[in-house]
Protein backbone atom coordinates (compact mmCIF):
# COMPACT_ATOMS: atom_id res chain seq x y z
CA UNK A 1 0.00 0.00 0.00
CA UNK A 2 1.41 3.44 -0.84
CA UNK A 3 0.91 6.69 1.03
CA UNK A 4 -1.99 7.62 -1.18
CA UNK A 5 -3.91 4.47 -0.27
CA UNK A 6 -3.63 5.24 3.45
CA UNK A 7 -5.41 8.58 2.91
CA UNK A 8 -2.85 10.42 5.04
CA UNK A 9 -3.34 14.05 6.07
CA UNK A 10 -1.09 15.98 3.68
CA UNK A 11 -1.43 19.29 5.47
CA UNK A 12 1.98 20.74 6.49
CA UNK A 13 2.71 19.93 10.15
CA UNK A 14 1.53 22.85 12.30
CA UNK A 15 1.27 21.39 15.79
CA UNK A 16 4.30 21.56 18.08
CA UNK A 17 4.57 19.40 21.19
CA UNK A 18 7.05 20.54 23.84
CA UNK A 19 8.08 18.17 26.58
CA UNK A 20 10.51 18.90 29.42
CA UNK A 21 12.21 15.55 29.98
CA UNK A 22 12.45 14.28 33.55
CA UNK A 23 11.34 17.80 34.39
CA UNK A 24 11.35 17.73 38.19
CA UNK A 25 14.57 15.72 38.44
CA UNK A 26 16.30 17.96 35.89
CA UNK A 27 15.13 21.08 37.77
CA UNK A 28 16.68 19.71 40.98
CA UNK A 29 19.90 18.87 39.16
CA UNK A 30 19.91 22.37 37.74
CA UNK A 31 19.49 23.85 41.22
CA UNK A 32 21.95 21.52 42.98
CA UNK A 33 25.18 21.00 40.96
CA UNK A 34 26.21 18.18 43.32
CA UNK A 35 23.36 16.06 41.94
CA UNK A 36 24.27 16.47 38.28
CA UNK A 37 25.24 13.30 36.48
CA UNK A 38 24.02 11.17 39.38
CA UNK A 39 21.10 8.78 39.71
CA UNK A 40 18.44 10.70 41.63
CA UNK A 41 14.72 11.17 41.82
CA UNK A 42 12.02 13.15 43.55
CA UNK A 43 9.03 12.07 45.56
CA UNK A 44 6.13 13.89 47.18
CA UNK A 45 7.01 12.90 50.71
CA UNK A 46 10.07 10.97 51.79
CA UNK A 47 9.27 7.73 53.52
CA UNK A 48 10.60 4.20 53.40
CA UNK A 49 8.06 3.05 50.83
CA UNK A 50 7.63 6.27 48.85
CA UNK A 51 7.60 6.16 45.05
CA UNK A 52 9.76 7.94 42.51
CA UNK A 53 7.58 10.51 40.72
CA UNK A 54 10.42 11.74 38.48
CA UNK A 55 13.78 10.13 37.85
CA UNK A 56 16.94 11.60 36.34
CA UNK A 57 18.37 10.16 33.13
CA UNK A 58 21.16 8.55 35.11
CA UNK A 59 18.56 6.78 37.26
CA UNK A 60 16.49 5.75 34.25
CA UNK A 61 19.59 4.18 32.72
CA UNK A 62 19.77 1.93 35.79
CA UNK A 63 16.14 0.90 35.43
CA UNK A 64 14.77 3.30 38.06
CA UNK A 65 11.65 4.73 36.50
CA UNK A 66 8.56 6.61 37.64
CA UNK A 67 6.56 4.54 40.13
CA UNK A 68 9.52 2.52 41.45
CA UNK A 69 9.54 2.35 45.25
CA UNK A 70 12.44 3.81 47.15
CA UNK A 71 13.48 0.43 48.54
CA UNK A 72 13.58 -1.07 45.03
CA UNK A 73 15.54 1.93 43.76
CA UNK A 74 18.07 1.57 46.59
CA UNK A 75 18.43 -2.13 45.77
CA UNK A 76 19.20 -1.26 42.15
CA UNK A 77 21.53 1.57 43.11
CA UNK A 78 22.66 1.99 46.73
CA UNK A 79 23.80 5.56 45.95
CA UNK A 80 20.38 6.57 44.66
CA UNK A 81 19.41 10.04 45.91
CA UNK A 82 15.83 10.98 46.65
CA UNK A 83 14.61 14.52 47.28
CA UNK A 84 11.20 15.83 48.23
CA UNK A 85 9.36 17.82 45.57
CA UNK A 86 9.58 21.59 45.59
CA UNK A 87 6.24 22.78 44.14
CA UNK A 88 7.23 26.46 43.88
CA UNK A 89 10.25 25.57 41.72
CA UNK A 90 8.17 23.51 39.30
CA UNK A 91 5.32 25.99 39.05
CA UNK A 92 7.85 28.72 38.25
CA UNK A 93 9.32 26.46 35.56
CA UNK A 94 5.79 25.86 34.25
CA UNK A 95 5.09 29.61 34.14
CA UNK A 96 8.32 30.20 32.22
CA UNK A 97 7.40 27.55 29.69
CA UNK A 98 3.94 29.07 29.22
CA UNK A 99 5.38 32.57 28.76
CA UNK A 100 7.76 31.34 26.07
CA UNK A 101 5.06 29.35 24.28
CA UNK A 102 2.63 32.29 24.31
CA UNK A 103 5.18 34.38 22.40
CA UNK A 104 4.60 32.19 19.37
CA UNK A 105 0.86 31.58 19.33
CA UNK A 106 -2.26 32.55 21.26
CA UNK A 107 -3.42 28.98 20.82
CA UNK A 108 -1.45 26.95 23.34
CA UNK A 109 -2.59 24.13 25.59
CA UNK A 110 -0.69 22.75 28.56
CA UNK A 111 -1.14 19.00 28.79
CA UNK A 112 0.54 18.77 32.17
CA UNK A 113 3.03 20.66 34.31
CA UNK A 114 5.90 19.77 31.96
CA UNK A 115 4.41 19.46 28.50
CA UNK A 116 2.35 21.61 26.23
CA UNK A 117 1.17 22.15 22.67
CA UNK A 118 1.46 25.14 20.36
CA UNK A 119 -0.99 25.30 17.49
CA UNK A 120 0.41 27.31 14.57
CA UNK A 121 -2.68 27.15 12.38
CA UNK A 122 -3.37 30.52 10.79
CA UNK A 123 -0.09 32.00 11.96
CA UNK A 124 1.96 31.72 8.74
CA UNK A 125 2.12 35.54 8.22
CA UNK A 126 3.59 36.08 11.70
CA UNK A 127 6.25 33.41 11.19
CA UNK A 128 7.76 35.42 8.29
CA UNK A 129 8.91 32.37 6.45
CA UNK A 130 10.58 30.71 9.43
CA UNK A 131 10.18 26.97 9.67
CA UNK A 132 8.68 25.34 12.75
CA UNK A 133 11.96 23.44 13.21
CA UNK A 134 13.79 26.75 13.48
CA UNK A 135 11.24 27.95 16.04
CA UNK A 136 11.54 24.66 17.93
CA UNK A 137 15.31 25.13 18.31
CA UNK A 138 14.74 28.71 19.42
CA UNK A 139 12.25 27.59 22.09
CA UNK A 140 14.81 25.09 23.39
CA UNK A 141 17.39 27.85 23.67
CA UNK A 142 14.96 30.12 25.46
CA UNK A 143 14.10 27.44 28.01
CA UNK A 144 17.84 26.88 28.65
CA UNK A 145 18.24 30.61 29.22
CA UNK A 146 15.18 30.98 31.43
CA UNK A 147 15.55 27.86 33.56
CA UNK A 148 19.03 26.51 33.03
CA UNK A 149 21.35 24.53 30.79
CA UNK A 150 20.66 21.29 32.60
CA UNK A 151 17.08 21.17 31.32
CA UNK A 152 16.39 18.76 28.48
CA UNK A 153 13.59 19.58 26.07
CA UNK A 154 12.04 17.39 23.43
CA UNK A 155 10.18 19.04 20.61
CA UNK A 156 7.91 17.22 18.19
CA UNK A 157 6.16 18.69 15.17
CA UNK A 158 3.29 17.00 13.39
CA UNK A 159 0.00 17.54 11.59
CA UNK A 160 -2.00 16.62 14.72
CA UNK A 161 -1.42 16.42 18.46
CA UNK A 162 -0.90 12.68 18.44
CA UNK A 163 1.85 12.75 15.81
CA UNK A 164 3.48 15.81 17.38
CA UNK A 165 3.69 13.92 20.70
CA UNK A 166 4.98 10.83 18.90
CA UNK A 167 7.65 12.98 17.22
CA UNK A 168 8.66 14.44 20.57
CA UNK A 169 9.32 10.94 21.88
CA UNK A 170 11.51 9.76 19.00
CA UNK A 171 14.87 11.00 20.28
CA UNK A 172 14.91 11.46 24.03
CA UNK A 173 16.47 13.39 25.58
CA UNK A 174 16.77 16.72 23.83
CA UNK A 175 15.51 15.73 20.37
CA UNK A 176 13.59 17.64 17.75
CA UNK A 177 11.69 15.67 15.14
CA UNK A 178 9.06 16.30 12.52
CA UNK A 179 6.48 13.80 11.35
CA UNK A 180 4.57 14.55 8.16
CA UNK A 181 2.82 12.44 5.54
CA UNK A 182 6.22 12.12 3.85
CA UNK A 183 7.93 10.16 6.63
CA UNK A 184 4.95 8.79 8.56
CA UNK A 185 5.29 5.25 7.21
CA UNK A 186 9.03 5.07 8.05
CA UNK A 187 8.35 6.35 11.56
CA UNK A 188 5.64 3.73 12.14
CA UNK A 189 8.00 1.06 10.82
CA UNK A 190 10.53 2.01 13.48
CA UNK A 191 8.07 1.88 16.39
CA UNK A 192 6.40 -0.81 18.47
CA UNK A 193 2.68 -0.76 19.17
CA UNK A 194 3.13 0.33 22.79
CA UNK A 195 5.38 3.21 21.69
CA UNK A 196 2.26 4.97 20.42
CA UNK A 197 0.89 7.46 22.95
CA UNK A 198 -2.38 6.12 24.34
CA UNK A 199 -1.69 2.48 23.50
CA UNK A 200 -0.69 0.89 26.78
CA UNK A 201 -0.89 -2.77 27.77
CA UNK A 202 -4.71 -3.04 27.63
CA UNK A 203 -5.22 -1.67 24.13
CA UNK A 204 -2.05 -3.41 22.98
CA UNK A 205 -3.43 -6.84 23.90
CA UNK A 206 -6.79 -6.00 22.38
CA UNK A 207 -5.17 -5.02 19.09
CA UNK A 208 -2.98 -8.13 19.04
CA UNK A 209 -6.05 -10.30 19.64
CA UNK A 210 -7.30 -8.99 16.30
CA UNK A 211 -4.05 -9.64 14.48
CA UNK A 212 -2.68 -6.10 14.77
CA UNK A 213 0.78 -6.21 16.27
CA UNK A 214 2.66 -3.28 14.69
CA UNK A 215 1.84 0.41 14.17
CA UNK A 216 1.87 -0.20 10.42
CA UNK A 217 -0.74 -2.95 10.73
CA UNK A 218 -2.72 -0.59 12.98
CA UNK A 219 -2.56 2.04 10.23
CA UNK A 220 -3.66 -0.44 7.61
CA UNK A 221 -6.61 -1.70 9.70
CA UNK A 222 -10.05 -0.97 8.36
CA UNK A 223 -12.07 1.62 10.32
CA UNK A 224 -15.00 -0.80 10.57
CA UNK A 225 -12.78 -3.41 12.21
CA UNK A 226 -11.40 -0.86 14.70
CA UNK A 227 -14.81 0.60 15.51
CA UNK A 228 -16.93 -2.56 15.65
CA UNK A 229 -14.50 -5.20 16.87
CA UNK A 230 -11.33 -3.83 18.42
CA UNK A 231 -12.50 -0.77 20.35
CA UNK A 232 -16.25 -1.41 20.06
CA UNK A 233 -16.89 2.30 20.18
CA UNK A 234 -16.39 5.53 18.28
CA UNK A 235 -12.81 5.37 19.61
CA UNK A 236 -12.01 2.97 16.78
CA UNK A 237 -12.83 5.66 14.22
CA UNK A 238 -10.90 8.24 16.21
CA UNK A 239 -7.80 6.01 16.16
CA UNK A 240 -8.24 5.38 12.44
CA UNK A 241 -8.14 9.12 11.75
CA UNK A 242 -5.57 10.02 14.42
CA UNK A 243 -3.00 7.60 12.97
CA UNK A 244 -3.37 9.34 9.61
CA UNK A 245 -2.62 12.76 11.04
CA UNK A 246 -6.15 14.13 11.36
CA UNK A 247 -6.92 16.04 14.57
CA UNK A 248 -9.12 14.12 16.99
CA UNK A 249 -7.88 15.43 20.31
CA UNK A 250 -8.76 19.12 20.38
CA UNK A 251 -12.20 18.77 21.93
CA UNK A 252 -12.66 20.25 25.42
CA UNK A 253 -13.56 17.71 28.07
CA UNK A 254 -16.27 18.22 30.63
CA UNK A 255 -15.38 18.52 34.27
CA UNK A 256 -16.74 15.35 35.86
CA UNK A 257 -15.55 15.51 39.42
CA UNK A 258 -13.51 17.51 41.88
CA UNK A 259 -11.72 15.86 44.76
CA UNK A 260 -8.63 15.18 46.75
CA UNK A 261 -6.93 12.10 48.13
CA UNK A 262 -4.15 11.73 50.65
CA UNK A 263 -1.76 9.02 51.74
CA UNK A 264 -2.07 9.25 55.53
CA UNK A 265 1.21 10.54 56.96
CA UNK A 266 1.08 8.26 59.97
CA UNK A 267 -1.43 5.48 59.27
CA UNK A 268 -3.82 5.56 62.18
CA UNK A 269 -7.26 4.65 63.52
CA UNK A 270 -7.41 7.77 65.69
CA UNK A 271 -10.76 9.36 64.92
CA UNK A 272 -9.80 12.92 65.87
CA UNK A 273 -6.69 12.81 63.67
CA UNK A 274 -8.47 11.28 60.69
CA UNK A 275 -11.49 13.61 60.96
CA UNK A 276 -9.29 16.69 61.10
CA UNK A 277 -7.31 15.52 58.07
CA UNK A 278 -10.49 14.70 56.16
CA UNK A 279 -11.87 18.12 57.07
CA UNK A 280 -8.71 19.69 55.67
CA UNK A 281 -9.17 17.72 52.43
CA UNK A 282 -12.72 19.07 52.29
CA UNK A 283 -11.45 22.66 52.58
CA UNK A 284 -8.98 22.18 49.71
CA UNK A 285 -11.68 20.47 47.62
CA UNK A 286 -14.04 23.37 48.36
CA UNK A 287 -11.40 25.78 47.09
CA UNK A 288 -11.12 23.79 43.86
CA UNK A 289 -14.90 23.65 43.47
CA UNK A 290 -15.29 27.40 43.79
CA UNK A 291 -12.21 28.00 41.62
CA UNK A 292 -14.01 26.12 38.83
CA UNK A 293 -17.21 28.01 39.68
CA UNK A 294 -19.32 24.87 39.97
CA UNK A 295 -21.58 23.30 42.59
CA UNK A 296 -21.92 19.61 43.34
CA UNK A 297 -24.80 17.32 44.26
CA UNK A 298 -22.95 14.07 44.70
CA UNK A 299 -20.47 13.32 47.49
CA UNK A 300 -18.22 10.25 47.73
CA UNK A 301 -15.86 9.41 50.59
CA UNK A 302 -13.43 6.50 50.61
CA UNK A 303 -10.66 5.02 52.73
CA UNK A 304 -8.13 2.21 52.31
CA UNK A 305 -6.95 0.22 55.30
CA UNK A 306 -3.39 -0.77 56.16
CA UNK A 307 -4.57 -4.34 56.68
CA UNK A 308 -5.89 -4.39 53.10
CA UNK A 309 -9.27 -3.66 51.64
CA UNK A 310 -11.18 -0.45 51.96
CA UNK A 311 -14.52 1.25 52.37
CA UNK A 312 -16.44 3.77 50.34
CA UNK A 313 -19.81 5.44 50.49
CA UNK A 314 -21.48 7.99 48.30
CA UNK A 315 -24.68 9.92 48.26
CA UNK A 316 -26.56 12.07 45.81
CA UNK A 317 -28.37 15.04 47.31
CA UNK A 318 -31.26 17.04 45.94
CA UNK A 319 -29.60 20.36 46.63
CA UNK A 320 -26.07 21.36 45.64
CA UNK A 321 -23.19 22.13 47.97
CA UNK A 322 -20.77 25.01 47.48
CA UNK A 323 -19.43 26.25 50.81
CA UNK A 324 -16.86 24.36 52.91
CA UNK A 325 -19.45 24.07 55.64
CA UNK A 326 -21.99 22.41 53.32
CA UNK A 327 -19.41 19.99 51.93
CA UNK A 328 -18.06 19.04 55.36
CA UNK A 329 -21.57 18.43 56.71
CA UNK A 330 -22.23 15.92 53.92
CA UNK A 331 -18.78 14.37 53.95
CA UNK A 332 -18.59 13.98 57.73
CA UNK A 333 -21.98 12.26 57.78
CA UNK A 334 -20.61 9.61 55.42
CA UNK A 335 -17.12 9.50 56.94
CA UNK A 336 -18.49 8.81 60.44
CA UNK A 337 -20.03 5.59 59.17
CA UNK A 338 -16.72 4.05 58.10
CA UNK A 339 -15.60 0.91 59.96
CA UNK A 340 -13.94 2.20 63.11
CA UNK A 341 -10.80 0.75 64.75
CA UNK A 342 -9.26 0.07 61.35
CA UNK A 343 -5.92 1.70 60.59
CA UNK A 344 -6.38 4.00 57.59
CA UNK A 345 -3.61 4.18 55.00
CA UNK A 346 -5.16 6.36 52.30
CA UNK A 347 -8.31 8.42 52.21
CA UNK A 348 -10.06 10.81 49.93
CA UNK A 349 -13.26 12.33 48.69
CA UNK A 350 -14.71 13.57 45.46
CA UNK A 351 -17.70 15.65 44.50
CA UNK A 352 -19.63 14.78 41.36
CA UNK A 353 -22.75 15.77 39.43
CA UNK A 354 -21.30 19.20 38.93
CA UNK A 355 -23.33 22.11 37.61
CA UNK A 356 -22.29 25.72 36.90
CA UNK A 357 -22.62 27.81 40.02
CA UNK A 358 -25.59 30.16 40.27
CA UNK A 359 -24.42 31.72 43.54
CA UNK A 360 -23.97 35.13 41.97
CA UNK A 361 -27.75 35.37 41.54
CA UNK A 362 -29.90 36.83 44.29
CA UNK A 363 -30.93 34.12 46.73
CA UNK A 364 -34.41 33.68 48.12
CA UNK A 365 -33.26 32.78 51.61
CA UNK A 366 -31.23 35.21 53.66
CA UNK A 367 -29.36 32.57 55.69
CA UNK A 368 -28.13 30.84 52.52
CA UNK A 369 -26.98 34.15 51.09
CA UNK A 370 -25.12 34.96 54.32
CA UNK A 371 -23.23 31.65 54.20
CA UNK A 372 -22.28 32.38 50.60
CA UNK A 373 -21.08 35.88 51.44
CA UNK A 374 -19.02 34.54 54.32
CA UNK A 375 -17.41 31.92 52.08
CA UNK A 376 -16.67 34.57 49.45
CA UNK A 377 -15.12 36.87 52.07
CA UNK A 378 -12.93 34.05 53.47
CA UNK A 379 -11.83 33.09 49.94
CA UNK A 380 -10.87 36.70 49.22
CA UNK A 381 -8.86 36.99 52.44
CA UNK A 382 -7.07 33.72 51.64
CA UNK A 383 -6.43 34.87 48.07
CA UNK A 384 -4.73 37.98 49.31
CA UNK A 385 -2.91 36.81 52.41
CA UNK A 386 -2.23 33.22 51.35
CA UNK A 387 -4.32 30.08 51.54
CA UNK A 388 -5.44 28.99 54.99
CA UNK A 389 -4.93 32.39 56.58
CA UNK A 390 -8.53 31.88 57.73
CA UNK A 391 -9.56 28.27 58.16
CA UNK A 392 -11.74 26.06 60.28
CA UNK A 393 -10.14 25.35 63.69
CA UNK A 394 -11.16 21.72 63.29
CA UNK A 395 -8.65 21.35 60.42
CA UNK A 396 -5.64 22.42 62.49
CA UNK A 397 -4.20 18.92 62.82
CA UNK A 398 -4.88 18.23 59.13
CA UNK A 399 -3.20 21.47 58.10
CA UNK A 400 -0.03 20.38 59.91
CA UNK A 401 0.01 16.98 58.29
CA UNK A 402 -1.41 17.16 54.77
CA UNK A 403 1.06 18.51 52.24
CA UNK A 404 0.40 19.97 48.85
CA UNK A 405 1.43 17.50 46.19
CA UNK A 406 2.44 18.08 42.63
CA UNK A 407 -0.48 17.50 40.30
CA UNK A 408 0.14 15.32 37.28
CA UNK A 409 -2.06 15.33 34.24
CA UNK A 410 -4.37 18.31 34.34
CA UNK A 411 -3.13 21.81 34.88
CA UNK A 412 -6.51 23.27 35.81
CA UNK A 413 -5.53 24.16 39.34
CA UNK A 414 -2.08 25.66 38.90
CA UNK A 415 -3.17 29.22 39.51
CA UNK A 416 -4.82 28.03 42.70
CA UNK A 417 -1.69 26.07 43.56
CA UNK A 418 0.45 29.14 43.06
CA UNK A 419 -1.56 31.02 45.65
CA UNK A 420 -1.01 28.16 48.04
CA UNK A 421 2.69 27.65 47.33
CA UNK B 1 19.14 8.92 50.87
CA UNK B 2 18.33 12.62 50.99
CA UNK B 3 21.61 14.56 51.09
CA UNK B 4 19.95 17.89 51.94
CA UNK B 5 21.25 19.43 55.15
CA UNK B 6 18.61 21.74 56.57
CA UNK B 7 20.01 24.89 58.14
CA UNK B 8 17.40 27.68 58.39
CA UNK B 9 19.75 30.34 59.72
CA UNK B 10 19.90 34.05 59.00
CA UNK B 11 23.13 34.95 57.16
CA UNK B 12 24.99 38.05 55.94
CA UNK B 13 25.06 38.24 52.16
CA UNK B 14 26.87 40.57 49.77
CA UNK B 15 24.78 40.94 46.63
CA UNK B 16 25.46 42.52 43.25
CA UNK B 17 22.56 44.11 41.39
CA UNK B 18 23.48 44.44 37.74
CA UNK B 19 22.35 47.31 35.57
CA UNK B 20 21.28 45.08 32.70
CA UNK B 21 20.97 41.47 31.68
CA UNK B 22 18.26 38.87 31.74
CA UNK B 23 16.20 38.45 34.88
CA UNK B 24 18.11 35.37 35.97
CA UNK B 25 21.38 37.29 36.23
CA UNK B 26 20.28 40.75 37.42
CA UNK B 27 20.73 39.95 41.08
CA UNK B 28 23.62 37.75 42.22
CA UNK B 29 24.56 36.88 45.80
CA UNK B 30 28.36 36.91 45.71
CA UNK B 31 29.50 36.29 49.25
CA UNK B 32 27.93 34.86 52.38
CA UNK B 33 29.01 34.85 56.00
CA UNK B 34 27.74 31.81 57.84
CA UNK B 35 28.84 30.78 61.34
CA UNK B 36 31.80 33.15 61.10
CA UNK B 37 33.00 31.71 57.81
CA UNK B 38 33.08 33.69 54.58
CA UNK B 39 31.96 31.75 51.54
CA UNK B 40 32.49 33.09 48.01
CA UNK B 41 29.53 32.19 45.80
CA UNK B 42 30.64 31.61 42.25
CA UNK B 43 27.55 30.36 40.42
CA UNK B 44 23.85 31.11 40.49
CA UNK B 45 22.31 27.83 39.37
CA UNK B 46 18.61 28.66 39.71
CA UNK B 47 16.53 31.53 40.94
CA UNK B 48 12.79 31.55 41.34
CA UNK B 49 10.21 33.54 43.25
CA UNK B 50 7.64 32.15 45.62
CA UNK B 51 5.20 33.61 48.10
CA UNK B 52 4.45 33.09 51.75
CA UNK B 53 1.05 34.70 52.17
CA UNK B 54 1.53 38.19 50.75
CA UNK B 55 5.30 38.12 51.33
CA UNK B 56 7.43 37.71 48.24
CA UNK B 57 10.38 35.38 48.72
CA UNK B 58 13.17 35.01 46.15
CA UNK B 59 14.86 31.64 46.23
CA UNK B 60 18.48 31.56 45.08
CA UNK B 61 20.28 28.29 44.49
CA UNK B 62 23.99 29.12 44.49
CA UNK B 63 27.25 27.24 44.50
CA UNK B 64 30.73 27.96 45.85
CA UNK B 65 32.21 25.57 43.31
CA UNK B 66 32.05 22.71 45.79
CA UNK B 67 28.81 22.85 47.73
CA UNK B 68 25.31 23.98 46.76
CA UNK B 69 23.25 26.35 48.93
CA UNK B 70 19.62 27.40 48.97
CA UNK B 71 19.31 31.01 50.05
CA UNK B 72 16.02 32.83 50.47
CA UNK B 73 15.59 36.58 50.33
CA UNK B 74 12.48 37.88 52.06
CA UNK B 75 11.52 40.97 50.07
CA UNK B 76 9.35 42.36 52.86
CA UNK B 77 11.70 41.85 55.79
CA UNK B 78 14.82 42.39 53.65
CA UNK B 79 16.53 39.39 55.19
CA UNK B 80 18.60 36.52 53.86
CA UNK B 81 18.17 33.00 55.23
CA UNK B 82 20.34 30.00 54.43
CA UNK B 83 17.70 27.30 54.15
CA UNK B 84 19.71 24.24 53.15
CA UNK B 85 22.87 22.95 51.53
CA UNK B 86 24.06 19.86 49.67
CA UNK B 87 27.72 18.97 49.81
CA UNK B 88 29.53 18.11 46.60
CA UNK B 89 29.68 14.36 47.20
CA UNK B 90 26.65 13.56 49.32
Amino acid sequence: MNNYDYRLNKEPPQIMHIDLNSAFASAEQQAWPALRGRPMGVTNRLSKECCVIAASYEAKALGIKVGVRRTEAMALCPDFIMLETDPSKYTWMYQNLIKIMQDYSPNIKMKSIDEGIIDFHGLAPTLKGRSLEDIGYEIKQRVYQAVGKWMRINVGIGPNRFLAKTAAGLHKPDGLDVISHKNLIEVYESLKLEDLAGIAGGYGSRLRAHGISTPLEFLAADDGLLRKQVFRSINGLYWHERLRGYEMDDQPTNLGMVGRQWVVKKPSDNDDYLRSCMHFLVETTGMKLRYRNVEARGVCVWVEFSAGGGWRDKRMHRSTCYTNEDIWERVSRLFDHRPKHMVVRTMGLYLYELTPSSRSQLGLFEDVAKADYLTKAVDEINDFYGAFTVFSADTLVGKRNVRQKIPFGGTEYFELLLKRA
Amino acid sequence: MDPTIEINERVDVVTVFRRQGDISSLCMPCKMRWRGQEIALTELTLRHPTVQGKRMIHVFHVSDGTNGYRLEFDAERLSWTLIAMIAERP
